[in-house]
């Protein structure tokens, strides 16, 4: 069986600054592999490892998204091999784009049965490109995926749905699209880091893809901090907890909450 | 001896900062093989604000680095100042000689330190990112004491001819060995630093810079609420970095928080000239040595050399603060020790000591001796509180003019020194103690 990982190496938002208007700055932000995707490695490799299959990963964004460090990082987590597409015309693209460019990705890499992705990228969150990838492919789509098993040539598939869990049969190929805890993924090793060094690599030509031009890009017109709401900041002093906790009580009386 | 085990690399260096970064780079390009563990997920992002880093030193490795290496301002200023709660009393010296060739450079680490660990990986470094080093492997040496044969991290092993402990003032690796004890509080200092934004413009005309040119200020008095110490305040390409380094003996007596006391400084009317509309954008604190050259211990045993500040590198003289420098010119030290070592066969205390004999022959320890007089001469509180008053009160005696007549310089100093609490004799005895440690 062979899986994709498709996964974003996404700026950090603990190096975002957000401005007091709400405006958000990412010049200074590193990359790293998005925060949700590790979980997305980690079902690929189990599920690899009992279907003696081989794990593929894939990502695809700006030329700065291929360093030597992109790459170790990527595959010393359960990778056999790394495919990339790292074009500057992909700086900036909406995830609509990014999943053509997966989709291109998917059909160069060739026979492959199953692509697994985190639940959203960490830095823009749309929490769609998983299922746009498989429209583009014309594949099935499963989200809030938190287990798949091989049955088989089939995957049996554990998905989280309003109060509670369905299990389904994917028989053809299929995206998966993995719950934030639907794994515990694991901290490579220095010995992953060193075998990772040693796996191949392989760049792809954004051009050879022939992913058609995006009949519109969206872009956002501007950011907000959420609203905190009507926050009274009353500060107890907890010097003496009794006396403290007696106050929070008569404070949250008074305001109605109890 | 016990069996030899082949190793995975000839040294494993142990940080990815400047210490560690240079020293990979060095030993690698004299064809070893070096593995660059650093604790965080990329070289830099452990690392806050920055500093002025005296620069020469880096021009050995990397000839001309200030045109490629993402600096961000050359200094050609630099401004000492007494501060007292309602004067300050500023000695500004700028010049050209300070700009070519470049003598000092404000750097961001979150930057600077990616570079320097990228130029390492180019000269064939392998270097391995959110690793953190757990212990080192060690085997009884030829002597009885610890031969150091490698790190574990986790499950994990790596063997190594020589490991680097290039990991900071912490360094536990020196520390896990007994190489550093447990350093008593007047060795120690806490800075607490901030990064403060502004537009470039904004920074150039408070500072009175033009194009890339940088401005160095170091603060002594009542920034420090009287506590021994110093602030510093300095240029970035767009921000300012501004911290506070406070002495953690004096701290603990003064019954005060380093917050409290950055703070005061933050809010110090001396400074808000030059930090009106700043937003804060990077806020925290780290500890320096400062026990000058009493503080460097063993620095070379069997398999393991202590570079930067994991050796007790760095130096407050009150007018500069340095680490960064020394830990670059260990950095080539050790290399070049190792490179050494290795090609004789022998990496135990005794065929790595060309590293001390280096450092004593270069300028780090003998800069670490030559101001090894500064933390006491520094502990000498009237520089942090009376000798502020007294400039202030001689200065205000000569540009105050309140329509009494003038005295001549030299009455007013006298009167100025009569009504402080500074006298005469401790003038001298701290000037003469002053113009030996620095």
């Amino acid at each position: 069986m062979k899986i994709v990982v498709a996964y974003k190496w996404a700026a950090n938002p603990q190096d975002a600054e957000v401005g007091p208007d709400g405006t958000v700055d990412w010049s200074r932000a590193k990359g790293a592999v998005s925060e949700y995707d590790p979980v997305a490695f980690e079902l690929a490799r189990v599920l690899a490892d009992t279907c003696a299959g081989e794990v593929v990963g894939l990502t695809v964004g700006a030329a700065a998204i291929d360093t030597p460090l992109a790459r170790k990082a990527a595959l010393s987590r359960g990778l056999d091999s790394l495919v990339m597409v790292a074009d500057d015309a992909l700086r900036g693209a909406d995830g609509t784009r990014i999943a053509a460019v997966l989709a291109g990705a998917v059909r160069a890499i060739g026979d492959v049965d199953v692509v697994v992705a985190g639940e959203s990228s960490v830095d823009v969150g749309d929490r769609q490109v998983a299922m746009t990838l498989a429209a583009q492919l014309g594949w099935a789509g499963l989200n809030a995926v938190r287990a798949v098993t091989a049955d088989g040539g089939s995957l049996v598939v554990e998905r989280e749905v309003a109060g509670g869990v369905e299990t389904v049969v994917a028989g053809g190929p299929v995206v998966l699209a993995a719950t934030a805890d639907a794994a515990l993924p694991r901290v490579p090793g220095m010995k992953e880091i060193l075998g990772a060094a040693k796996k191949p690599t392989q760049v792809l030509d954004l051009a050879a893809l022939d992913v058609p031009a995006p009949a519109d890009t969206i872009a956002p017109v501007s950011t907000a901090r959420p609203d905190t709401g009507n926050r009274q900041g009353v500060m107890l002093d907890a010097a003496d907890l009794p006396a403290a906790a007696a106050q929070l009580t008569a404070a949250l009386r008074q305001s109605g909450v109890l | 001896m016990t069996e030899a085990v082949e190793p995975d690399f000839d040294v494993i260096v142990v940080g990815a900062g400047p210490a560690g970064s240079v020293a990979a780079y060095r030993l690698a390009q004299q064809g070893l093989s070096v593995v660059l563990i650093e604790r965080g997920e990329a070289p830099g992002s452990k690392n806050l604000s920055g500093g002025v880093l005296y620069g020469r030193v880096l021009d050995q490795v990397f000839p001309g680095f200030a045109d490629e290496a993402p600096v961000e301002r050359r200094i050609t200023r630099h401004v000492t100042t007494f501060l007292t709660p309602d004067s300050a009393v500023s000695l500004d010296f700028r010049s050209d000689r300070l700009a070519e060739p470049v003598n000092a450079v404000t750097v961001l680490r979150a930057r600077f330190d990616p570079w320097l660990a990228s130029k390492a990986e180019e000269a064939g470094v392998f270097l391995m990112a959110g690793v953190r080093v757990d212990a080192l492997l060690t085997e009884p040496g030829p002597d009885g004491s610890p031969r150091v044969v490698g790190v574990r991290a986790g499950e994990d092993e790596l063997r190594a001819r020589v490991v680097v402990a290039a990991d900071g003032v912490n360094s536990f690796l020196a520390r896990d060995l007994g190489l550093r004890r447990t350093e008593p509080t007047n060795h120690l200092a806490v800075g607490v630093k901030t990064v403060l934004r502004l537009p470039r413009a904004v920074i150039e005309d408070r500072f009175g810079l033009t194009g890339g040119e940088g401005a160095a200020h170091a603060i002594v008095g009542d920034c420090t609420l009287g506590i021994g110490g110093g602030a510093f305040l300095y240029t970035n390409t767009e921000s300012l970095s501004l911290g506070v380094v406070l002495r953690l003996d004096d701290l603990v007596r003064s019954g005060r928080t380093a917050i409290e006391v950055f703070e005061h400084l933050l809010e110090h009317p001396g400074l808000a000239p030059y930090l009106r509309d700043a937003q804060v954008t990077e806020y925290g604190s780290h500890l320096v040595a400062e026990g000058g050259a009493a503080m460097v211990g063993t620095i070379a045993t069997h398999g393991m050399v202590v570079v930067g500040e994991a050796a007790g590198l760095t130096i407050n003289s009150g007018l500069t603060v340095r680490g960064m420098d020394l830990a670059i010119g260990s950095a080539i030290a050790a290399a070049d020790a190792i490179v050494e070592a290795v090609a004789a066969g022998d990496v135990t205390a005794s065929g790595l000591a060309g590293y001390r004999r280096r450092l004593e022959a270069g300028f780090v320890l003998r800069d670490m001796a030559t101001y090894g007089r500064a933390p006491k001469f520094l502990e000498r509180t009237g520089m942090y509180g009376a000798y502020g008053e007294l400039a202030a009160d001689v200065f205000h005696g000569v540009f105050g003019l309140d329509t009494t007549p003038r005295r001549h310089l030299l009455g007013v100093a006298r009167r100025a020194l009569k009504e402080s609490p500074v006298t005469v004799r401790q003038l001298i005895s701290d000037g003469w103690a002053g113009v030996r440690a620095l």
